[in-house]
């Protein structure tokens, strides 16, 4: 193989990965946008959304399904995930996080944290339910095998370079959404009504929008992205577990800021740039040292652009 | 002026009571052994305390000092390195080693907004692992290093025995602690800090040196977590391994000062107590009594007691800020406010 | 400063009491005719699957005694050693189960721990009180072998003199060794290293790489992953980029090997793949889909998969499938072999005294186990060095052979 190759490969994987990365960093930009909330949860909910498409696939018997079914099955899932996981993060916000609003971010935050260790244990007893897919519940804790219904096959024959059905799904998947979510900020009622709250919520509220139900939203839609993403992930990466959350949320979180968080683009542009960042230090420098070098990088674009890639430059909330 | 105990007295003077439980409970009560954890996430906590509560500078990172001083402690005491210190030289190193540390992370990036600036304090966190975890040469990697000493008063080396003993240097070093912070809270210092906390142009204009000011705060939050991190290893006789001071450490410690006060002492010593309480006293002894008694089984994810920590530790943290959304004990400038 | 000078005397008149308290309360009166194994192993976590097969091996090893022997009542008591906010082992949890165990009276032997970072914790606390030690799990040649570890390993573990610490299954030293010569034997010309940077991985990594090298295999790589991320694509694009005949994983489930063997097979490698006992569990068969591990995936284990047992070791597949409706994995015949030496000591120390117990155990020869014949060697650590070899068929494990010999 050429060295050219390789190099594509790396970016191919970078890119998919940046993808699902960047799919998560919206639903925490849009909640930051409009409440400066770090999302804790964010990355929990995900995971339940993973889950909940594992249970669907397992009880409707999707692995049997012919080719046509199975993208019957893999929408269905999509559909699934996105109202459940939209549907629950609204939840958390009613429950939670709404009764703090004037309170101090501080509590806020911590509510989150919260909310992260109880959706973290939910999903702990939710691979414990007895169902095959789950291995019986014998082992709840351990990581589950989400079968490969899109198949891990090379589109481009037998040579060194590789482009899986996985990688298409990713990308056929995520750039509508993006497309369809940055049409609906700029475009819609709700999305003016998004961006008005997110300037001012006094203000928004005297001009008689209703900012607890436009936050609402907010989380719906964000949460609703979650769920998208916990579809992709599962079927891309084809392996899911109680703790991903974590992980998936550190560095959707981090790929938020990179961007400049509160600004939908500069979620992308993180998400790619973190995605392409650590298949490029896999490759040319060592494995075990890529979350150090991610994390140099984010330190060193934030000294000279402080407010991230794409951020705005307004002045923070006194 | 007549003198009345405040909150902060109180509450250590009940610390300092504690052990007498003792006598009356049965020996594996451990009462003491499991207050010395709360004890020592206090003294974490007061560190986080300056540089969140008093100057508003949200860290996500400060276990990453905490590994820095421990680790700086295991190579200047343990016997396959060179130095050879004893406890208290090591212990006292610990401090100016993490004010360095929190110097280093801080110079360049205090200039970065709230959040902005977590998120580098996560990744610092998240780096300091990786390099601890990836110099194997010189931290031995995963394999932690170990032994380390124990203070020696009168006589021998301590040991794990020795639990009162241990008790109470953990409580004086806290006792310490608390009015090292208590000092700085009430110096020119201290108001400077609530002052850019509260309003940062405001502050500049009134002649603060506002990134100097701030770059103390995190200074002195990291030689705080540095000095109880070098604490944790003496007792423990190990630094353990870069993960145990991950990103959950730090959550601790920012759910302690803000379910116990953001900005009061008082209100992160009975945060210690509340969060630190729960997970290692009441949910470790209800777990222990639901097992002894046949409550509950293994076997079944929902029916193992231990299934549930998560969830508990969550709830708990989800009600603590909702009926205290300004924390267990408010600071004064709170309380006047109300 | 009035505050200091009150604390300070209070400070001083509790110390007093203590000192005088402590002498009251040093011998407590046992209950008369219990003792009590305690195992510390992590239940709070993704570690609680292994845990879960461990505590049922001493469970199962405890009740085919009748829970009693010569009229002593056997006592178990499971203990996490992990904490909510670790996720995983916590040092202090560890540190207060051992001094937990030294305190409680009817306590004559610890099992565990599952890290062997814990055990590091662990040991000096029990080997002052003369307690005994053994562990179904703890791999590290260090915490018994001089001269694998640091310069000072294992004496700072065994701070009285004597030996406490005991360990019923192989080294990293060992395992790695006979994985490296099976790759030999399998025709690997060159091998891709992986490990995950834990103790455990790293160390048989470590041994993997030295034997690999001494028998000639050609190493091209040798990498420690995160074990945390998501996937391995882009190492997987790595591996394959320096065509190796085997890529051998230093790790376990919990260390996301079923992602690696997934993402090595996605990303287009399809040599073999290797790893140690740490994923000798259908755990991880099913973390990886079986579809990535079938025919080309090998597994070494430090003794003889449950199917290929006779005797006693057959004894206990039965028993364990009656009960727990599933046959024994690893750790499941670890924790029971740990039990049952445990129970062996007591069955001919019959006493409560520590030491008798801890006597009995460390003179444990030609024990007649699940894991083969063996017995404790002068460092503590078994003599078995019965390895086997096993293979991925159809989604379960099969054997192939015994290594080694």
């Amino acid at each position: 193989m050429l060295d050219f190759e390789v190099f594509s490969q790396q970016l191919i994987t970078g890119l998919s990965n940046g993808m699902i990365i960047a799919l998560i960093a919206i639903g925490y930009t849009m909640v930051y946008g409009i409440i400066e909330l770090i999302n804790f949860a964010h990355g929990d909910v995900f995971m339940l959304g993973a889950f909940l498409a594992l249970t669907l696939l397992g009880a409707l018997g999707m692995e049997a399904w012919g080719p046509s079914g199975q993208v019957f099955g893999v929408a269905l899932m999509l559909i699934g995930s996105a109202v459940f996981c939209g549907g629950l993060n609204w939840s958390l916000d009613r429950l939670a996080y709404r009764a703090l609003r004037k309170s101090s971010k501080l509590s806020l935050l911590v509510s989150a944290i919260g909310c992260s260790f109880v959706c973290m244990n939910l999903g702990l007893f939710w691979g414990g339910a007895p169902m095959k897919v789950f291995a019986n519940g014998n082992s709840a804790a351990a990581p589950k095998d989400f079968p490969a219904i899109i198949p891990q096959i090379n589109l481009l024959g037998d040579g060194f370079l590789r482009i899986t059905p996985g990688d298409l799904l990713v990308f056929a998947v995520t750039i509508p959404l993006m497309v369809g979510l940055t049409f609906m900020v700029k475009r819609t009622r709700l999305g003016r009504a998004m961006r008005a709250v997110a300037q001012d919520p006094i203000a928004a509220s005297l001009m008689g929008i209703p900012v607890d139900r436009v936050i609402g939203a907010t989380f719906f839609i964000g949460g609703a992205l979650g769920g998208f993403a916990s579809v992709i992930y599962s079927l891309y990466n084809n392996t899911i577990g109680f703790q991903m959350g974590t992980r998936a949320g550190l560095d959707a979180f981090t790929a938020a800021v990179l961007g400049g968080i509160g600004s939908l683009p500069g979620a992308v542009l993180g998400g790619l740039t973190i995605g392409c960042v650590r298949s490029m230090s896999d490759q040319y420098l060592e494995t075990r040292w890529t979350n150090t070098i991610v994390f140099c990088i984010l330190v060193l674009i934030l000294i000279f652009r402080p407010n991230g890639l794409l951020g705005s430059t307004r002045r923070e909330k006194v | 002026m007549r003198w009345r105990p405040g909150p902060i007295f109180i509450i250590l003077a009940l610390a300092a009571l504690l052990p007498l439980l003792d006598v009356v409970l049965p020996p594996k009560m451990q009462l003491c052994e499991a207050v010395r954890g709360v004890f020592l996430y206090a003294i974490l906590a007061l560190g986080l305390n300056v540089v969140t509560g008093y100057a508003g500078l949200l860290n996500l990172g400060i276990a990453a000092f905490m590994a820095i001083g421990a680790y700086a402690f295991g190579i200047l005491t343990c016997e396959i390195y060179p130095f050879q210190l004893g406890f208290w030289p090591a212990l006292a190193l610990t401090i100016p080693i993490g004010a360095f540390a929190g110097f280093i992370l801080g110079a360049p990036t205090l200039g970065l907004r709230g959040d902005y600036l977590a998120i580098v304090t996560l990744g610092f966190g998240e780096i300091v692992q990786d390099v601890l975890k990836n110099l194997d040469v010189v931290t031995k990697g995963t394999q932690g290093i170990n032994p380390l000493p124990a203070p020696t008063f009168g006589g021998s080396e301590w040991t794990a025995e020795d639990e009162y003993k241990w008790y109470y240097l953990f409580f004086a070093l806290l006792v310490v602690t608390v009015f090292a912070v208590r000092n700085l809270e009430r110096s020119r210092l201290g108001r400077a800090w609530f002052s850019i906390r509260e309003d940062e142009i405001a502050s500049r204009s009134m002649g603060i040196r506002v990134e100097r000011t701030k770059l103390i705060a995190f200074a002195t939050a990291a030689a705080i977590a540095a000095f109880a991190g070098g604490l944790s290893a003496s007792v423990l006789s190990s630094t353990g391994e870069p993960s145990n001071y991950d990103f959950q450490i730090s959550i601790l410690a920012l759910c302690i000062v803000i379910v116990g006060g953001i900005g009061s002492i008082a209100g992160v010593l009975v945060g210690a107590l509340v969060m630190v309480g729960l997970n290692s006293i009441v949910l470790v002894k209800a777990t222990a009594w639901m097992a002894a008694n046949g409550i509950g089984s293994q076997g079944n994810v929902l029916l193992s007691p231990n299934n549930w920590k998560f969830l508990i530790f969550g709830l708990a943290l989800i009600l603590a800020v909702r009926l205290k959304p300004n924390g267990l004990i408010p600071p004064r400038i709170e309380r006047a406010k109300q | 400063m009035k505050n200091s000078a009150v604390i300070i005397s209070i400070f001083g008149a509790c110390s007093v009491l203590f000192a005088a308290a402590q002498d009251s309360k040093v011998v407590a009166p046992a209950n008369a005719g219990t003792l009590k194994i305690i195992s510390s192993l992590p239940r709070t976590g993704s570690a609680n699957a292994q845990t879960n097969t461990m505590v049922n091996g001493i469970k199962l090893a405890i009740d085919e005694v009748g829970g009693q022997i010569d009229g002593w009542k056997i006592a178990y008591e499971d203990m996490d050693d992990a904490s909510p906010q670790r996720g995983n082992w916590d040092p202090a949890v560890e540190a207060q189960n051992a001094n937990a165990a030294v305190k409680d009276s009817d306590c004559i032997a610890y099992i565990g721990t599952f890290n062997s970072g814990a055990a590091k914790v662990a040991i000096p606390i029990l080997n002052r009180a003369g307690l005994a030690m053994v562990s179904p799990a703890n791999t590290y040649p260090g915490l018994t072998k001089p001269g694998f570890g640091e310069a000072n390993e294992p004496l700072v573990y065994r701070p009285s003199g004597k030996i406490n610490y005991f360990r019923v299954v192989p080294t990293d030293d060992l395992q790695g060794v006979e994985a490296a010569n099976w790759a030999k034997t399998l025709k690997a010309g060159k091998v891709f290293i992986l490990h995950d940077r834990e103790l455990y991985g790293k160390g048989i990594a470590d041994v993997f790489r030295k034997q690999a090298e001494k028998l000639g295999i050609e190493v091209v790589g040798f990498e420690g992953i995160d074990s945390k991320a998501a996937n391995y694509r882009s190492l997987a694009t790595k591996v394959k980029a320096t065509s190796p005949d085997l890529v051998y994983f230093g790790g376990t489930t919990q260390s996301n090997a079923g992602q690696v063997a997934k993402d090595l097979r996605s990303g287009g490698y399809e040599g073999m793949f290797m790893v140690p006992d740490g994923c000798f569990e259908q755990a991880f068969i099913e973390a990886a889909g079986a579809a990535n591990l079938n025919g080309k995936t090998y597994i070494t284990f430090g003794g003889l998969p449950a199917e290929e047992m006779t005797g006693k070791g057959a004894d206990f597949r039965a028993a364990y499938k009656l009960k727990f409706g599933a046959d024994p994995e690893a750790y499941a015949s670890y924790g029971y072999e740990a039990a049952r030496v445990v129970l062996q000591a007591i069955a001919q120390a019959k006493t409560k005294d520590r030491a008798g117990i801890l006597a009995a155990i460390s003179a444990t020869k030609d024990f007649d186990g699940v894991l083969g014949k063996w017995s404790f060697d002068a460092n503590g650590d078994t003599s078995s060095r019965v390895m086997s070899g096993q293979t991925v068929q159809d989604g379960k494990f099969v054997f192939v052979k015994v290594l080694g010999n």
